[in-house]
């Protein structure tokens, strides 16, 4: 018998259900998930859309807060309202809609109105993974934003009108471990070798091999050796592109001495070796944005309540300082196997082996150094007067693997946004297609909305009239923001014929795109929205700004 | 008539302003009345093909865009792992169909729509059950599926002299997600760029060497590839095919490959990934679906509304960095083997004594041809004909008695199209066979 | 600019007579393949065989190669072409038993064009051409049969004398080959 193999494990009901997504932020995304609760104001179709991309793929918890009674229009555009409702509390329907999707969830309401929660309970927006806030009237926002800018909560802000979508979103401080990069460059480590890795690569001398084993050596291998001549010769490693040309045309002498010197004929590892002379050779060893992390005031002046993340860079801070690197990421590409030339099997074998001994190091030395973090990361918590469990191995593991994607987004005010004067955005408006012409006819309907408490084109007979107000308000704004365009009068035309109408597919839209900017937040994994996203159903065009 | 109509029914105030009231983008011949919302809410008839993530979206998205005559089609049954984005299922109504399930659920929760639902597959069905849409919106994770569709619509397509009939274009809206990536098109079948003309935007499946997976396994997926490719048929432990969906055999392959991967000392293969690798499983998630779903939605809205001009044509999203779109139009392509067919008429004088050998004789000799070795095939009664191929030994000698049979013995009717291949030309043409004395001459 | 529906034409349900004469179109896979079978340029040692013409989706190729190692030989493959080509390729199997590096007992064949670098360019020719050059040079670096490649690398003359008496009929490497010459 060869040694027992294991048995398919039971897959729980949860790991099941939730399978499609795991797969994508995984398990320990997934736990950040199920401890998360947020808070949406308002049901509007947007907010529930919002709330029910969280609440299928499990979100641990959410309140709902509206004090408005459900209209026979809301029914029109909200799925989450049934159509006997009509006349019952909006936040106590909506919480029932959406708790029959998901049964892992926890869900409750307020049947109080924002205004009246910020004045009676001042701080219960605070206890919350973000606030997600539409159809927020500006009087009540400003200061919510304010508040929870200061209190470090993720706000996501959101209007649907007509066809036209806005998203705003407001993060003091948001720390990412995993980004998912489309193309990750491997980290092959050639020109800084740990000790064991050049003992190793040390040890292959590819002139020496017959022309089959050559074939059949992994492209690593074959970069450092080439690397290596090139360093005996220029003194140093290849950055620029015409010092990479030499090295590729090192590689490509290499492999051709014999043949005719044809490109077509390299074979598959030397061609692998030269593709990788671009992105795995001469890049600094330590990215600039990760370098700026390392060095960020966060980062060398920990407090007791610095989070995890800052912990785990003052822990990684010190191994980079004394390495002069990153901890090696621990995974190899795959290289292929040759396909054109012919080889013994047992070679095939060798080289299979060859190549497993190389991807061994790699996860050796990954594992050596996390060891190490992690180590001194507790430390680092314990002298905090941190709880020594704070920080767990697993996360230790995954911030190392990930180091060279390390990211920080840090947001603005909404608050302050509003109250800017110096807002230029006339270089924008000069291109008459930009849709930051959206979000100036945003804010001035915004301000419509409380100067006169309706929405602009509510009443059929209003229409023109409110064409004018609006027009008004806005020319206001630019002026403010000393901005010399004006908006063309079809655009504000068009804003109020929508008179405040929610087109549900349209809220549909900018719910799934809210509701995964939330899910990025909650498990700090992926890029979030850099800040403001407008979206123009009509033309079918989105942009995003940064505000 | 509906509660479109009646004043006093606020429900849809939403959709009124943007349908009663004239706007600066609407499109040109767009005439803002009360009639529109009526026409969608009892005219129009809708088909949604899928009831999966995308299909619950996108009923949820059609019934609160006014639409109240769609049908849904699928052939699946729900399983547990659609409970994390297929909103319209519980745990209950695991085993039972998709379409039905779907239909019932929306038909409760929006008073009025009338949603009918098909559990089969699409072709099940035939040209008179497609007829009868106005649009049909796909949200499908099957090529083949979108490629069957495609066709059926573009055989629907009426060209008279080479000139489309453009009432008989019916659109396809069509949505796909993988992940946090998507994309959702209209497609004017014979108009613009369809399914056929974009292949390549798919991606093809991810394959490895066989060679590879034999023998220099690398990655957990090529020792999984080898148990399924290699392994089962030749072993098949329980003398069926293989089944991604009975766990006994998922156990096995997973055995078999935790089996090989530690013999090459190979790390990283899990339960999860076996699964992913033998079911090809797509990842995906609630909110990627529901933008998807929601811009098809808008774009049937104006499509059947005319209250904006439609996409042109192909837009793409993805949210995993920030939120990015970007729409462009897809080019349509002169070559399609699906859509550039405009049928050529062929006027036959006598069909009962018009040899096949004449027709290619024609084809061969006329000067707009020009052809040098024509292959022609048909299809009768729902059946492909291969009429005569010369190029093949073994067609060439089962099909040359057909040349010396008229085109009536050979079961070719007024307007029946045969398909031409042949080197002159870079796609197959079309011949539309038009006899010039009516059917009732020839009985 | 189309304007799809005038309200005019608002039903659908009354119209749904079939237009004269109308019939099933054959979907976008059976045209591409019609094309590529009336298009297919045999090489002198290749041969089709179709058990029935009208179905171009199914068929048979023999390659009697007139050179190198199996240069007596007839090896039968069957295609079968899936809905989906050609953004798939068709299924190739090789019927007849053979002693070859790159082919299985159980007739799997390892031809980088049938899996990983099919592209939907390429037709049932380069399927063909592709498959005969596999006769022609047997690829040891690629090996479905490992015994094969091994003795094709180490011991050419014993991978020929191994591959003539699979081909008379008889055991080679403890397995049993069938007949397979012309």
């Amino acid at each position: 018998m060869s040694s027992p193999v294991p048995k398919s494990p039971e897959q729980s009901e949860k790991s099941k259900k939730y399978d499609r997504q795991l797969r994508l932020w995984g398990d320990h995304g997934q736990k950040l998930l199920e401890n998360a609760k947020v808070c949406l104001i308002n049901v509007t179709a947007l907010g529930t859309e919002i709330l029910k991309s969280l609440v299928l793929p499990g979100i641990g918890a959410f309140t709902i807060v509206d004090g408005e009674k459900i209209t026979e229009q809301d029914t029109g555009s909200n799925f989450f309202l049934d159509n006997d409702s009509v006349g019952l509390s909006r936040a106590q329907v909506a919480t029932r809609c959406l708790l029959e999707l998901n049964p892992d969830v926890h869900g409750d309401y307020i049947d109080e109105s924002p205004e009246h929660i910020m004045a009676h309970t001042q701080d219960f927006f605070n206890n919350f993974s973000v606030v997600i806030a539409t159809s927020l009237p500006e009087k009540i926002l400003l200061p919510l934003s304010k508040q929870l800018w200061e209190a470090n909560v993720p706000l996501i802000v959101g209007r649907s009108i007509g066809f036209l979508a806005y998203l705003r979103l407001q993060i003091r401080e948001h720390t990412v471990i995993e980004v998912h990069p489309d193309n990750e460059i491997p980290d092959l480590r050639l020109e800084n070798p740990w000790p064991a890795l050049r003992e190793h690569l040390n040890n292959i001398d590819i002139l020496k091999l017959d022309k089959k084993d050559r074939s059949h050596v992994p492209a690593l291998v074959i970069l450092y050796y080439y690397l290596d001549k090139f360093k005996n010769v220029y003194g140093g490693v290849p950055v620029t592109r015409s010092q990479k040309d030499v090295l590729r045309n090192l590689i490509k002498e290499g492999n051709s001495f014999n043949d005719e010197d044809d490109e077509n004929h390299l074979e598959e590892n030397f061609q692998e070796a030269i593709h990788y002379v671009n992105t795995c050779i001469g890049q600094s060893r330590i990215p600039s944005q990760v370098q700026a992390l390392l060095d960020d005031e966060r980062c060398t002046n920990l407090t007791q309540e610095s989070s995890s993340f800052w912990v785990m860079c003052a822990a990684l801070r010190e191994l980079v300082q004394s390495d002069g690197a990153l901890p090696v990421r621990g995974s190899l590409p795959d290289m292929a196997a040759d396909t054109i030339n012919y080889v013994a099997l047992q070679q095939l074998y060798q080289k299979q082996a060859q190549f497993q001994a190389e991807a061994q190091l790699y996860q050796k030395q990954a594992q050596f150094q996390a060891e190490a973090v992690y180590r001194r990361a507790s430390q680092i918590a314990r002298s905090l007067g941190q709880s020594p469990d704070t920080i767990t191995e697993h996360e230790v593991k995954l911030f190392c693997k990930h180091a060279s994607e390390l990211y920080v987004a840090r947001g603005s005010c909404i608050a302050e946004e509003y109250q800017s004067t110096a807002f230029d955005i006339s270089s924008y408006l000069e291109d008459p297609d930009s849709l930051m012409l959206y979000y100036a006819i945003i804010r001035g309907l915004e301000r419509f909305i409380s100067e006169f408490n309706t929405t602009p084109g509510q009443f059929d007979d209003q229409v023109e009239p409110d064409v004018l107000k609006l027009k008004g308000i806005i020319g206001k704004l630019l002026a403010e923001w000393g901005c010399g365009q004006a908006i063309r009068d079809e655009r504000i035309h068009e804003v109020c014929r929508y008179g405040g109408a929610e087109l549900h597919s349209v809220s549909a839209m900018l719910g799934g795109c809210a509701a995964h900017e939330i899910i990025k937040l909650i498990t700090h994994q992926y890029k979030p929205l850099d800040n403001t996203f407008i979206y123009d159903a009509i033309t079918t065009n989105s942009a995003t700004f940064v505000l | 008539m509906g509660d479109s109509q009646d004043p006093l029914n606020k429900r849809w105030d939403h959709l009124r302003k943007i349908l009663e009231r004239p706007g600066p983008f609407c499109h040109p011949e767009f005439e803002p009345s009360p009639e529109i919302l009526d026409f969608i809410m009892t005219g129009c008839k809708i088909l949604v093909i899928g009831a999966g993530g995308l299909g619950c979206e996108l009923l949820k998205d059609l019934a609160l865009m006014g639409f109240k005559q769609i049908h849904v089609i699928d052939m699946d049954i729900i399983e547990l792992s659609n409970l994390n984005r297929q909103f319209l299922f519980r745990h209950k109504d695991i085993g039972s169909s998709k379409a039905e399930v779907a239909a019932a659920f929306i038909n409760k929760r929006i008073a009025g729509c009338q949603v009918t639902p098909h559990f089969c597959k699409i072709q099940d069905y035939d040209e008179s059950f497609y007829r009868q849409f106005h649009i049909i919106v796909c949200g499908l994770d099957s090529i083949v599926a979108r490629r069957w569709i495609n066709g059926m619509l573009i055989s629907l397509l009426n060209y008279e002299d080479g000139v489309l009939d453009q009432s008989s274009v019916i659109p396809i809206v069509d949505g796909g997600t993988e992940g946090f990536k998507g994309n959702a098109r209209v497609i004017l079948p014979g108009l613009s760029a369809c399914i056929d003309c974009t292949l390549d935007l798919y991606p093809p499946q991810i394959t490895y060497p066989l060679c590879t997976i034999a023998n220099t396994p690398r990655l957990p997926e090529h020792c999984i590839e080898y148990v399924k490719v290699i392994q089962w048929p030749k072993e098949n432990p329980w003398g069926i095919q293989l089944d991604g969906d009975d766990p006994q055999h998922i156990g096995w392959i997973y055995e078999k490959s935790m089996e090989r991967a530690l013999q090459f000392n190979i790390t990283g293969l899990t339960y999860r990934l076996v699964q992913g690798v033998v079911k090809h499983i797509i990842p995906a998630v609630a909110s990627t679906n529901a933008v998807i779903a929601a811009v098809c939605a808008t774009e049937v809205f104006k499509l059947a509304t005319s209250c904006c001009i439609p996409m042109n044509n192909y837009m793409v999203f993805n949210d995993v960095d920030g939120i990015y779109t970007y729409t462009y139009e897809a080019e349509k392509k002169d070559n399609c083997l699906a859509c550039s067919q405009v049928p050529y008429t062929i006027p036959i004088k006598d069909p009962a004594k018009y040899k096949l050998k004449d027709l290619i004789e024609l084809l061969c000799e006329s000067a707009s041809f020009q052809m040098k070795n024509p292959g022609l095939t048909t299809v009768i009664d729902g059946k492909n004909k291969t009429l005569y191929m010369s190029t093949i030994k073994s067609i060439e000698e089962k099909t040359k008695e057909n040349l010396s049979k008229s085109l009536v013995d050979l079961g070719l009717r007024d307007n029946s199209e045969v398909m031409v291949a042949d080197l002159t030309s870079p796609s197959t043409m079309v011949l539309k066979l038009k006899y010039l004395v009516s059917d009732v001459e020839m009985e | 600019m189309i304007k799809l529906f005038s309200l005019k034409q608002q039903k659908k349900d009354g119209e749904a007579s079939p237009r004269s004469g109308n019939q099933k179109k054959p979907s976008a896979a059976q045209l591409r393949i019609a094309k590529d079978i009336n298009e297919l340029n045999l090489p002198k040692t290749c041969n089709t065989e179709f058990p029935d013409p009208d179905d171009l989706l199914s068929f048979k190729l023999i390659i009697c190669p007139d050179e190198g190692f199996y240069r007596t030989g007839r090896f039968v493959f069957s295609f079968k072409v899936g809905p989906n080509y050609p953004h798939e390729p068709p299924k190739v199997k090789c019927e007849t038993q053979v002693y070859h590096p790159n082919i299985d007992q159980q007739g799997n064949v390892c031809l980088n064009i049938l899996r990983e670098d099919w592209k939907p360019v390429l037709t049932i020719n380069s399927i063909v051409y592709g498959l005969q050059y596999l006769f022609l040079e047997p690829n040891a670096e690629d090996p479905l049969n490992k015994e094969a490649a091994d003795v094709l690398t180490n011991n050419r003359r014993l991978f020929e004398q191994n591959v003539q008496k699979a081909m008379r009929g008889g055991f080679v490497g403890g397995i049993y080959f069938d007949r397979c010459l012309k």
